[in-house]
């Protein structure tokens, strides 16, 4: 199509992604090396095996598994959660960078793109971190350097003294002219933008998808969007914010199904019956009642969701963008589950209420 | 390619009909050759992406790489045919 489209002068279609994509991609060899990872996965039985197990048991327990080097090296430094932690998030850094490492391409710049969002996730981390004076090591263990920063720079700025210091090594990064706006009481303000930021860019990546794994890579990110709006929505209605001026800076646009703006002027219950008529109600109505006291149980419930849709996706489109997606985010589930069990047995919580934080497909 | 009776017209017979045949020989191989190669990269590659995870695929990664070999040995058995 293209080589005809050369041959009659026409001008090239003006995909921003196209544009961009440098090199030929590898999605054979990427998609089922990315498969052959995700079925070293954690099953699903293991989770209520370390639910019975003590810190120091996960820990060896995951220690035998693929995060056997991170524990490794990180054992001299760290103990207990602290290690399990540390190894947990330096091994989703090393896993994404693999895959940026092992894929070239179209694949490449979009995963890149997508692992933005650790970039932002760091920045947001160390703001917070400094307004609220947390120690250098509380910092540095919620980092996650799988994004284009690396964990050294990162570590760098994290040993700053202040916030205005931390701006200005970012001075060179695309989120400066947001970081610039902060001024020590607009944190949450920052954040949301940042966030807004890292999703229209991410939209511009994807462009205006025509092949069939762009348009579900699309709708997959879209998903997302619409994931994280829903859950905010429910959070804001629950706080009492029924101001429309007040929700909609907080929403984020190009969701897929949610009408945000329809939903944001409603009150709870008309929002809650609204809520039937989208594509979600399936997998929410089971925990929602009149009375719900916690988000917990709709936020596993949505994170599900948006896992199981990614692996559905992934069968339709199968040697494409979507499988090597579909893993980013069960590698994230995973690390995510491991840090709520581990935190969980250190906070001494009950075994049941850690397993309702977990999302076990 | 050229068209025979326009080549015989202008230029006398450059494809008789044992050239032709032999033509068609080549061009079954030709194809199916490009065809098995094609096929057999993005086996291949697959192969070696699901090896380096994990070193025990080997066998199955080599036997699934080499079945598109298969069509080039149609193209040689339908080359062989036309020939014979």
């Amino acid at each position: 199509m293209r080589l005809l489209e050369k041959l009659w002068g026409r001008k090239k279609s003006s995909r921003k992604s196209d544009k961009k994509k440098k090199g030929t991609s590898n999605y054979a060899y990427a998609v089922t090396r990315v498969r052959a990872m995700k079925s070293k996965l954690m099953p699903k039985e293991t989770y209520p095996r370390l639910l019975n197990m003590s810190i120091d048991e996960i820990t060896r327990f995951i220690e035998e598994s693929d995060y056997k080097s991170d524990i490794d090296e990180l054992a001299m430094k760290y103990r207990g959660a602290d290690l399990a932690e540390h190894a947990l998030n330096r091994n989703l850094a090393f896993t994404y960078e693999k895959l940026l490492r092992i894929t070239e391409g179209e694949p490449n710049y979009l995963i890149s793109e997508y692992l933005r969002r650790y970039d932002v996730w760091n920045v947001k981390t160390l703001l917070r971190g400094k307004q609220y004076n947390a120690s250098v090591e509380d910092i540095q263990e919620s980092l996650i350097s799988a994004g284009e920063f690396t964990y050294t720079f990162l570590s760098e700025l994290a040993g700053k003294e202040s916030y205005q210091e931390i701006i200005e090594s970012l001075v060179e990064t695309v989120y400066y002219p947001i970081l610039q706006e902060y001024d020590g009481t607009n944190l949450a303000d920052i954040e949301n933008k940042l966030d807004k930021m890292y999703y229209s860019s991410l939209f511009d990546a994807i462009g205006k998808p025509r092949s069939k794994d762009r348009k579900l890579f699309a709708k997959f990110v879209k998903l997302e969007a619409d994931v994280k709006n829903l859950g905010n929505l429910f959070r804001l209605k629950k706080a009492g914010v029924e101001q429309l001026d007040e929700i909609m800076p907080l929403m984020i646009e190009g969701g897929f199904a949610l009408n945000t703006e329809k939903l944001a002027a409603l009150p709870y219950e008309d929002f809650v019956e609204e809520l039937r008529n989208t594509e979600y109600w399936d997998a929410i109505s089971s925990v929602m009642g009149p009375d719900m006291d916690s988000l917990t149980a709709l936020e596993s419930k949505l994170t599900k969701y948006s896992l199981e849709s990614a692996t559905t996706y992934s069968h339709v489109s199968p040697v494409s963008i979507v499988p090597i997606m579909d893993y980013i985010i069960y590698k994230n589930n995973e690390v995510n589950n491991l840090r709520i069990i581990v935190r969980g047995k250190e906070a001494g919580l009950a075994d049941t209420l850690i397993k309702d934080q977990l999302v076990v497909i | 390619m050229v068209d025979p009776v326009t080549a015989t017209a202008v230029a006398g017979p450059i494809l008789d009909a044992a050239g032709m045949k032999a033509l068609g020989a080549a061009l079954a191989i030709t194809v199916t050759g490009l065809a098995s190669a094609w096929a057999e990269k993005e086996i291949g590659t697959a192969a070696i992406g699901a090896m380096a995870e994990n070193e025990s695929l080997f066998g199955k990664g080599l036997i699934l790489t080499v079945i598109p070999e298969t069509i080039v040995i149609f193209g040689l058995v339908a080359a062989l045919l036309i020939n014979g």
